[in-house]
């Protein structure tokens, strides 16, 4: 019986301990792990503009500052129309959708950047896809968080597939939106010429976590598509920025 | 004298002819997936040798106290505290590294070696030398890591911690690079050819 109670003291003991000393190095790191991940997600913004190069290590205030300069965000609804922030939080529109605007150096628009969140195989994969300011082409695609298999489905995050959606449309030859998917294996084994812009290369082994991304990114893309129409047809410019600096600045000139 | 000469045996012997990995064929799994650059397999072999040598030492300060029916359980909630604490300290500090190593800083709780150390050696041995054994599995765990890691990243991807050490006229001169080496098969066949070279030094002896 002693026996017995010596092992529940001793566990229980323990047990407080271990505790106690992992709430303490949680609590003591949060702040800086909250940092981290902040400025993990800036750079993924900046990284799927091709503003910061991929595999490089870059500190925190110059993703801060580059992020500042470069990317705007804001809320659009469902039309396309910008809503306001402070109304958007009391009425809670469901239909309110995040959207980043990049400019260039020139303070131009370069390309709008649109949160990616959907299912994968294990779980749910985030990141952002940027489409240039023409509404139809990829500019690029990031992802910063999913729980796909390492080395499989896991391949999402690295860069030669990421790579692979740079410079691919949206729309079809007539620009009617298909968005994109991704293809089994290499695409241009797979695919006939005149879709191939609307394939990327797929991850051998990761069949599963391709067709769930392609699918996300079909939903997503479509609901996002009234905005990429409005680019598409250019009459977006200064009508959603009306409160973004530069675009005074453009009608003052 | 003879307690420094034992504490440096207990040092080298595992990271030569008790190697854990070569030796006595543990945590492989681990080996294969985190040895494709330089950087991560040695921030691995960092936080494992941490996570052995500070494991082993506390559980050595315990042994006499741990009742022997939960041992294993006390064991492993010391090692998965430790883990833990690597986990977090380089999710706060070496975020990018953590975000590569993924699942593997944690899986460190399911690493043969670190229990197996743990019921084997620190059970029995005072808490120094308990210590001096997690850093010799750990390095001994680490070096073969960090070799394969050299080999998989020089010849896969011509890099070392991530620098171009494969000069542009050799690849201009038709070499290239072996995107096998990339993949976790490469680091089998070289933990494999790693074993039989050891195997065959040895017998020499």
């Amino acid at each position: 019986m002693s026996d017995k109670l010596k092992s529940i003291g001793f566990a229980l003991i323990l047990c407080l301990v271990c505790s106690f000393m992992l709430t303490a190095a949680s609590t003591r790191l949060k702040p800086y792990q909250t940092l981290n991940i902040r400025t993990d997600r800036k750079k993924n913004i900046l990284k799927a503009i091709g503003l910061i190069d991929r595999g490089k290590g870059y500190d925190v205030e110059t993703i801060d500052r580059m992020y500042a300069k470069h990317i705007f965000k804001f809320t659009v609804d469902k039309t396309g129309t910008i809503t306001d922030k402070q109304t958007k939080s009391q009425t809670e529109h469901d239909d309110a959708l995040p959207l980043y605007l990049a400019i260039d150096k020139e303070n131009k628009i370069r390309s709008y950047i649109i949160p990616i969140e959907t299912r994968g195989l294990w779980g749910k994969i985030y990141g952002y896809m940027a489409l240039k300011k023409d509404g139809s082409t990829i500019d690029g695609f990031t992802v910063y968080k999913h729980s796909e298999t390492p080395g499989l489905g896991g391949e999402i995050e690295n860069s030669w597939f990421q790579k692979n959606f740079v410079g691919k449309k949206i729309v079809d030859a007539n620009n009617n939106f298909v968005s994109i998917s991704i293809a089994k294996g290499k695409a241009s084994d797979q695919i006939d010429k005149n879709h191939l812009p609307n394939y990327v290369d797929g991850i051998s082994g990761a069949t599963l976590t391709g067709s769930y991304l392609t699918r996300g990114l079909q939903k997503i893309l479509s609901e996002y598509e009234p905005i990429s129409l409005r680019f598409r047809q250019d009459i977006l410019q200064c009508r959603m920025q009306k409160d973004i600096p530069w675009c005074e600045n453009e009608k003052e000139k | 004298m003879k307690k420094k000469n034992s504490a440096l045996a207990v040092f080298l012997q595992p990271i030569w002819s008790e190697n854990p990995i070569n030796i006595q064929m543990l945590g492989i799994c681990s080996a294969l997936a985190v040895t494709v650059q330089l950087k991560t397999a040695f921030v691995m072999a960092l936080s494992m040798t941490f996570v052995l040598s500070c494991s082993s030492f506390i559980i050595s300060l315990l042994r006499k106290q741990i009742p022997k029916n939960i041992r294993i359980i006390v064991e492993l909630s010391v090692i998965s505290t430790f883990v833990i604490l690597t986990d977090e300290f380089l999710r706060a500090f070496l975020y990018d590294i953590s975000k590569q190593l993924s699942v593997f800083v944690g899986l460190i709780i399911t690493n043969c070696i670190v229990m197996g150390r743990a019921e084997s050696f620190a059970l029995s041995n005072p808490p120094h030398l308990s210590f001096i054994d997690g850093l010799g599995n750990g390095a001994g765990y680490g070096s073969v890591l960090i070799l394969v890691a050299f080999l998989r990243e020089l010849l896969g991807a011509g890099k070392l911690f991530g620098i171009q050490v494969v000069p542009d006229f050799v690849y201009s001169s038709g070499y290239e690079n072996s995107g096998f080496m990339l993949l976790a098969p490469a680091a089998f066949i070289i933990i494999g050819m790693l074993v039989w070279l050891q195997k065959v030094l040895t017998k020499g002896k």
